[in-house]
């Protein structure tokens, strides 16, 4: 009696589960159904459950998920796609998007603006958000994990397709291709994380755009800037940023560009210069960024110029402003005449005085590294960095003048002291716990070995 | 100068395999011991440890200090800065020690006594090795040891990269001792051993890569010539190993570099640690051979 009692409550509580699961699990028809019966601009709160299905929103509605939908494309085609302008898709959980490369499926696909796509999470997707033709529409506050593939197959985390006017703000991206923005112009591209993929931000045609306080870490490319025009790069965080052909920020053709207050540590190059600016009539301005710790701090094409680069902090790059191949950088300008007078950089690795006091070094700054100068004709030496030749040949170089090459530029007023650095706020910092303890365990093996002899057997009494 | 009572069973009753074994593993124990007790007392030993300390400390200061205020400090650079002062010290401290060991026990006339016990040479020798082996080691660890410690203090050591580092160190420094052990066998005066080591420190250090740069650049060699060649030297195999350690490939050092991680890739840390200890082995065969073969005064 007892038993069975027993049993039926327990069938009682399977069937119970397995009707929670069935009200759960759902085809993506229950939102359709949903929005059909809704009227243009509505607000929908779409009930918690999983969702399966391919998703398409062809009427102006918001869709809320408060974090407790998910929609899921059973790893077929685009899982949402926005046909109507005026679309908001808040708090949703998209995943599983098809793979193939050919019809490029995406977590969420707007073909039309503006729409606002926010607060959602995307995983397991090709590519996560894809405007096409959206303009006016706003991408803020997305999490997005790619698909883990090699990083050339992968899709784009964001892809902007001729789609003007928008705001990507506060994305959080890894593990994806890039954050890409095709033709698209007036952009506003703010406090974006971008890592673990391969170009963090990347401009294609796309012109007149701002781009501010982004952090971009250990991806290949940091910001790829290409035919782009009147872009402004400030108070961004590149760092480590190392790929076999990293830089934490590279200008290919581009004009009138503005890099300012950003922040280059620790990357293969800091900034790289190739033709930018291109037109006759354009300019570049680098001023009052840091570079820190980068292998190359600047990297420019012979055939650069017209640029002004000012105020900026060289802090211990191994090479810090070196030229592509063989040639010079004469065309650019290392110092600026302000107000309170010229202002050049500063360089860790300058090695005048200022015995007047105003701050600048009383003669100009000329870099003339010989092992440099060996590289840029001869890239098989890179092998030799970090070992004590490099230093012998430096060294050699400063003793023998004649042996030193023609400096590739000069500041003529270089900084005594690094520009304090406006926007980027310090690092992060590991706890140092198991370093002390590292440092304490490594003197306890010397320690140990040195008492151990010490303690031996008194002389004479060694038996073997 | 001897301490060495040797009482040596084994040797007058003929036994089984294994207590002679053992019997020379306590033989072997029993020099390295002496050997590391006399270290650790010398002069030279406790400058050298001194000074490597000191280094270590100063150069893993100073690349914090240029960091600033901003907490960039990042390992790399101060590995950067380790990485050269470790390529010219340890290996001449290395070089210069296994050099003096054999040949000023032979000018002090000490070495016959020391042959003269029931033991065989090459056991000698290894007890030798490894005492100057665990001095080293020593050294090492105290040096990195107060670095690490100054480095914690700015949360700037990445402590898998660390312990690679030391781990490296080490066998470049029982690499070296190796080859001075070699220099030492066939040195009658340990002024001529001390002098063919520095001349040895100076060929590893930079008259190799110097010629590699020359012959690189004279006869274009190729990347994949230009590496087989480097890597022939143990310091630049040890280099490479760093590198690729810290870095986790080798395109940071050019066309080279990004060959020899395409070519070798997961194998490339096994074929440069290959490359060291096939170096200290056979350095450490040919000492023992000479050493069979030389006379003792």
């Amino acid at each position: 009696m007892l038993v069975s009692a027993l049993g039926f409550a327990i069938l009682g509580v399977a069937a119970s589960a397995a009707a929670v699961d069935d009200t759960r699990t759902l085809g993506v028809e229950r939102i359709v159904a949903l929005i059909e019966a809704s009227s243009d601009g509505e607000t929908i709160q779409i009930p918690a459950g999983t969702y399966v299905g391919n998703l398409v929103i062809e009427r102006s509605v918001v869709l809320e998920g408060r974090g407790e939908v998910v929609i899921d494309g059973g790893g077929e085609g685009t899982v949402v796609t926005i046909l109507a302008p005026g679309v908001t898709l808040r708090g949703l959980h998209v995943r599983g998007s098809g793979a193939g490369v050919d019809r490029e499926p995406a977590g969420i696909r707007a073909e039309v603006g503006p729409s606002i796509i926010e607060d959602n999470v995307l995983e397991d997707v090709l590519f996560g958000i894809d405007l096409r033709m959206a303009s006016d529409s706003i991408v803020r506050r997305n999490r997005i994990v790619g698909m883990p593939l090699e990083a050339g197959r992968r899709g784009d985390g964001i892809r902007l397709w001729w789609s003007h006017d928008c705001v990507v703000s506060d994305n959080w991206l890894r593990g994806v291709r890039d954050l890409v923005l095709w033709y698209s112009e007036r952009l506003t591209i703010e406090r974006n994380d971008v890592a673990d993929s391969r170009y963090g931000l990347h401009f294609m045609y796309s012109h007149e755009t701002n781009v501010a306080d982004n952090r971009l870490h250990q991806n290949s490319v940091g910001i790829y800037l290409m035919y782009s025009r009147r872009i402004t790069l400030r108070g961004n965080s590149l760092r480590q940023n190392r790929g076999p052909s990293g830089y934490g920020a590279g200008l290919k053709d581009c004009d009138d560009i503005l890099l300012e207050d950003n922040l280059f540590v620790a990357n293969r190059v800091g900034v790289y210069l190739d033709n930018s600016p291109s037109s006759v009539d354009a300019v570049g301005r680098i001023a009052n960024n840091q570079f820190v710790y980068n292998k190359v701090g600047m990297l420019v094409t012979p055939n650069t110029r017209r640029n002004v680069i000012t105020e900026n902090g060289f802090v211990e790059n191994e090479e810090q402003v070196t030229v592509h191949g063989r040639g010079e950088l004469s065309g650019n300008a290392f110092h600026e005449l302000t107000e309170a007078g010229p202002r050049g950089n500063y360089w860790s690795d300058y090695p005048g005085f200022d015995l007047d006091g105003d701050g600048l070094g009383d003669l100009a700054y000329e870099p003339r590294y010989l092992f440099e100068d060996l590289l840029a004709r001869e890239p098989n030496l890179r092998l030799f960095v970090h070992s004590p030749a490099q230093r012998a040949i430096e060294f050699t170089a400063r003793a023998l003048p004649e042996l030193r090459p023609a400096p590739k530029f000069v500041d003529p007023d270089p900084l005594m002291s690094p520009p304090a650095s406006r926007r980027v706020g310090p690092g992060p910092d590991r706890g140092n716990l198991g370093q002390v303890a590292l440092g304490l365990a490594l003197l306890g093996v010397s320690t140990a070995i040195g008492l151990g002899a010490l303690r031996a057997a008194a002389p004479g009494t060694e038996v073997c | 100068m001897i301490e060495l009572a040797i009482h040596r069973p084994g040797l007058e009753a003929p036994r089984a395999m294994t207590p002679a074994l053992a019997s020379s593993f306590t033989c072997v124990l029993a020099f390295a011991r002496r050997e590391l007790r006399e270290a650790l007392t010398s002069r030279w030993f406790v400058l050298y440890g001194l000074a490597f300390a000191a280094l270590s400390v100063s150069v893993s200061y100073v690349s914090l200090a240029s960091a600033g205020s901003e907490g960039l400090a990042g390992f790399g650079r101060t590995a950067a800065g380790l990485l050269n002062l470790i390529m010219l010290v340890v290996p001449l401290m290395a070089l210069t020690a296994g050099a003096g060991s054999l040949a000023g026990e032979r000018e002090r006339g000490t070495l016959i006594y020391l042959v003269a016990q029931p033991v065989s040479r090459w056991e000698v020798l290894l007890g030798k090795f490894l005492g100057l082996a665990a001095a080293f080691v020593a050294c090492l660890c105290g040096g990195f040891g107060l670095s690490a410690l100054v480095l914690a203090s700015r949360g700037a050591v990445g402590i898998d990269s660390f312990v690679m580092l030391v781990a490296a160190t080490s066998l470049l420094a029982l690499v070296m001792l190796a080859l001075g052990f070699v220099i030492s066998v066939f040195s009658r005066k340990s002024s001529v051993a001390t002098g063919v080591a520095l001349f040895t420190w100076l060929f590893l250090v930079l008259l190799s890569d110097l010629g590699l740069m020359a012959g690189s650049v004279l006869f274009k060699l190729r990347v994949q010539e230009l590496f087989a060649l480097s890597v022939l030297n143990p310091l630049q195999a040890f280099k490479l190993g760093v590198v690729q350690g810290l870095e986790s490939s080798l395109d940071v050092l050019g066309p080279v570099g990004v060959y020899a991680s395409q070519t070798w890739g997961e194998r490339l840390p096994w074929l440069l640690f290959g490359v060291l200890c096939a170096w200290g082995m056979l350095a450490f065969a040919v000492a023992a051979f000479g050493f069979s073969r030389s006379s003792t005064a």
